[in-house]
């Protein structure tokens, strides 16, 4: 009896991370197809490198483009998805061969990239901050794979995973990064001056720094317009170091908890960043009416159907550009470039259209917005 | 909540606990009171001295006024410093007391008022100078904590049986699975509503949720095989297949996955109650059923024949055989039935939020499973552990929007941490029924 006992409460530990850890079996191995909506987030924008031509890789045959998510899966309309756009792009456009393993938690990110480079993919494109270890120790061990990584620098630790001063930076190893906190600052500013409470808010999905940026960003936002109109928003979620977070990507509960909390606290402004979490704020703005959210990663009134109407704007990461400039690089030349950051300059980020809600933005307010991403897009302007 | 600022109280009453545990049966000696007992209260009476100390040397440093918000533009404030130093010192007289000749029957009471006091002075020194949705952060408590109730029912009804249930996670998965997609669909059906789509949605769901409880019973009961390992592979199981079946048909077809969100529910005259009608009375239909499943459950385990023979099979499976109960066909209904409640306590994510997305349920399952245990295998302890969840919960919440300066992922850890010290403290021994896990055979 005793040890049934003990065996089940042990079982029930285990069983945690086996859960964690074997999520993704069913998937393994599947090439999930296109989701039908994810052109979504500007296709209009020419990233970084210029060299775009179209032409088959250096042995005559289809480049390959292997794609391995984050936690949150392809369908995520955020992030994962937004990669796997551009990879759809490139297979549309240069006639790439494109690929998909998706993790379901992050025991899967080794296994997934290890499978992909025995399979021998051209390049291995690996979405988010949190593979970079598993990108980096991969890339150092496969000096002749090629890999390309978004929000993140994939820096060999040099044994070292706390200290950053002694990385080193590998070749084999595109950074695909993004300057997303000018957009959040947009946002930040634009969302000061639509707010009638002047309590404006913001969460995260996790607390790392490809999540904080966009907060710390939007937080900067409010600032400067309180600085510019002597107004005094209130900023709920972040302050600058620490702040509300879900917890993970995936509990879109969690997402209409924080919502609902926020707006008790009288905030009639959100900007989830925080994945599919974000999705749950959504369903509580639309349910209570009054409350509108700003989008993150891609334009989520496309994205997201059936609560487009709560969506101020969004904060554009166009991930599928860089993502798709470095299929090309690869095919024209088998290497995919230098380390990118995406910025309004070279339309790396963006600000979505108002959509619904144009008519509520005062005129005066859409100018200012025009003219500080104009500001940015002149180097005029800094986020922090 | 003070508490957890310092190790030393935490590890206080758990240590109580084990000792307690290890030994109670020890001397039941009626009148005065056993070593263990002396021992308890001891440990007890450090407790409040520590509490009192932790209290005054870190709930004072704040000063200002705590704006409590309660509903329609109502509040209270409390002043964070001088509420603090009036909790220390009222906890330095309790320790005192309790060191001294303890409280008898009313330890338990003492316990609970001194703990309000700590949280209502830690709330204070959160929010001093400040204000927040005190109604706010209670209601939510309740509504989120729904799940956890209805997965804690499900897994007490197989318990009790004596079938080990780790498969709450997937069989609410399950339902939240089944329920977007069901009610999706039938809400499309010309003659049916929304509303009744979506109802349709949830006895899919319940069924669904019942046919994997049934696959749990069949390995476990028929083949005997280990109920944790077939728990494990239903989690499993559920988990892959609704993720699969999330990218493949759902992101395909987001008409299959559009459910509208159940708005709350108001129940007339109770819903004007002031500060509890907020909380309890403004809700949804959902919350309302855990409170009633929980009522209507309690009363069947303990007053019915039903429940006496769920008792009989879950502690001594043979003795009841012998007096001629029908053992595995019992089981069998206890389990599918708690598949049922676990399957429409999915449905409440589609309720909440309007569709379903992987994993959604997020390790709840593995909350409840938790619950089960810290409620003592009761459906009055599975709520109470339930709203404490919830309530420590949405104070982490609030703690992260009102600049306490403490790190994000330390008020992530609090309520999975307060929740022990609170069991530790309160619950003490905690033991589930006997023949829980083991296969039965009749001769």
């Amino acid at each position: 009896m005793r040890k049934t006992k003990r065996f089940a409460a042990l079982a029930l530990t285990a069983s945690l991370f086996v859960v964690a850890a074997c999520g993704d079996d069913e998937e393994e191995g599947t090439t999930t197809e296109a989701p039908s909506d994810t052109t979504a987030a500007g296709s209009d924008t020419t990233a970084g490198g210029s060299d775009t031509t179209a032409a088959a890789g250096g042995d005559g045959e289809a480049v390959s483009a292997c794609e391995v998510t984050d936690v949150g899966g392809v369908d995520d309309k955020g992030f994962n998805q937004s990669a796997y756009a551009g990879l759809q792009q490139a297979e549309a456009e240069i006639g790439a061969e494109i690929d998909l393993l998706e993790s379901s938690s992050d025991a899967d990110y080794a296994p997934n990239i290890q499978a992909f480079m025995d399979k021998g993919c051209d390049v291995i494109i690996t979405v988010g901050f949190l593979l970079g270890g598993a990108t980096a120790e991969a890339a150092k061990t496969n000096p002749d794979q090629q890999f390309a990584i978004i929000d993140s620098d994939a820096n060999d630790d040099a044994g070292t995973p706390d200290d950053f001063a002694d990385d080193v930076n590998l070749e084999n190893v595109r950074a695909l990064n993004f300057a997303t906190d000018e957009p959040s600052f947009v946002a930040g500013y634009l969302a000061a001056g639509m707010s009638e409470t002047g309590k404006v808010a913001t969460y995260g999905g996790i607390n790392i720094p490809p999540v904080t940026i966009f907060m710390t960003g939007f937080l900067n936002g409010v600032n400067y317009y309180n600085e510019q109109k002597g107004t005094a928003v209130e900023v709920l979620g972040w302050d600058g170091t620490e702040g509300s977070f879900a917890g993970n990507f995936e509990s879109l509960d969690d997402g209409k908890k924080l919502a609902q909390g926020f707006a008790d606290e009288g905030a009639d402004i959100i900007f989830p960043v925080a994945g599919p979490v974000g999705l749950g704020s959504s369903a509580y703005a639309k349910e209570v009416g009054g409350i509108r959210i700003i989008g993150v990663d891609v334009d989520m009134y496309v994205s997201n159907d059936k609560e487009k109407e709560v969506y101020l704007t969004s904060v554009l990461k166009n991930i599928d550009a860089a993502v798709f400039d470095t299929v090309t690089n690869v095919a024209d030349s088998g290497d995919p470039g230098d380390d990118y950051v995406g910025t309004f300059a070279n339309g790396g980020v963006g600000i979505a259209d108002y959509h619904d809600q144009a008519g509520d933005v005062p005129d005066e307010l859409k100018a200012e917005v025009e003219e500080l991403i104009a500001m940015f897009t002149a180097g005029e302007m800094t986020a922090s | 909540m003070s508490i957890s600022e310092s190790p030393a109280p935490d590890q206080t009453p758990i240590e109580t606990t084990a000792t307690t545990t290890a030994t109670a049966d020890a001397s039941n000696a009626p009148g005065g009171m056993t070593f263990e007992e002396r021992r308890h209260a001891r440990n007890l009476g450090i407790s409040y001295v520590v509490l009192a100390g932790v209290t005054a040397l870190f709930l004072t440093r704040h000063e200002g006024t705590a704006t409590f918000n309660l509903d329609g533009g109502r509040s209270f404030g409390l002043p964070a410093q001088g509420l603090g130093w009036f909790v220390a010192a009222a906890l330095a007289v309790t320790a005192g007391i309790q060191l001294w000749r303890g409280y008898g029957k009313y330890t338990n009471v003492v316990l609970a008022m001194a703990s309000i006091l700590v949280f209502m002075s830690f709330l204070s020194w959160a929010a001093a100078g400040r204000s927040f949705s005190f109604i706010g952060m209670l209601a939510s408590a309740v509504t989120f904590s729904t799940p956890l109730i209805f997965g804690a029912c499900a897994g007490i009804m197989c318990e009790r049986s004596g079938v080990v249930n780790i498969a709450i996670e997937g069989l609410l998965l399950s339902g939240a699975f089944t329920s977007a997609l069901v009610g999706s669909i039938a809400a499309s059906w010309p003659g049916l509503g929304d509303s009744s789509g979506f109802w349709v949605g949830v006895l899919a769901a319940m069924i669904a949720s019942a046919l994997l409880a049934w696959l749990l019973a069949w390995l476990a009961i028929r083949f005997k095989v280990d109920q944790v390992i077939v728990g494990f592979f239903i989690n499993f199981f559920v988990l892959g297949l609704t993720s699969f079946l999330s990218s493949r048909v759902l992101t395909e077809n987001p008409d299959y996955n559009d459910t509208p969100t159940l708005g709350a529910w108001k129940i007339p005259l109770l819903e004007r109650i002031p500060i509890l009608g907020q909380i309890l009375f403004q809700q949804t239909v959902f919350v309302y059923s855990a409170m009633l499943l929980v009522v209507v459950f309690t009363w069947f385990l303990f007053r019915s024949k039903w429940g006496l023979r769920t008792r009989a099979v879950g502690e001594h499976p043979r003795a009841a055989d012998t007096l001629g109960i029908n053992v595995l066909r019992l089981r069998y209904r206890n389990v599918i039935l708690a598949g049922a409640i676990a399957g429409f306590g999915g449905s409440w994510w589609t309720a909440t939020i309007g569709r379903f997305n992987e994993n959604i349920t997020n390790g709840r399952g593995f909350i409840a499973l938790a619950v089960v245990i810290v409620g003592r295998w009761h459906p009055v302890g599975a709520i109470s552990a339930a709203l404490l969840f919830g309530l420590f919960d949405s104070v982490a919440d609030k703690l992260s929007l009102l600049n306490t300066g403490l790190p994000s992922e330390f008020i992530k850890m609090t309520p999975y941490l307060m929740t022990i010290v609170v069991v530790a403290g309160f619950v003490g021994r905690s033991r589930g029924p006997k023949a829980a896990g083991q296969p039965y055979e009749s001769q």
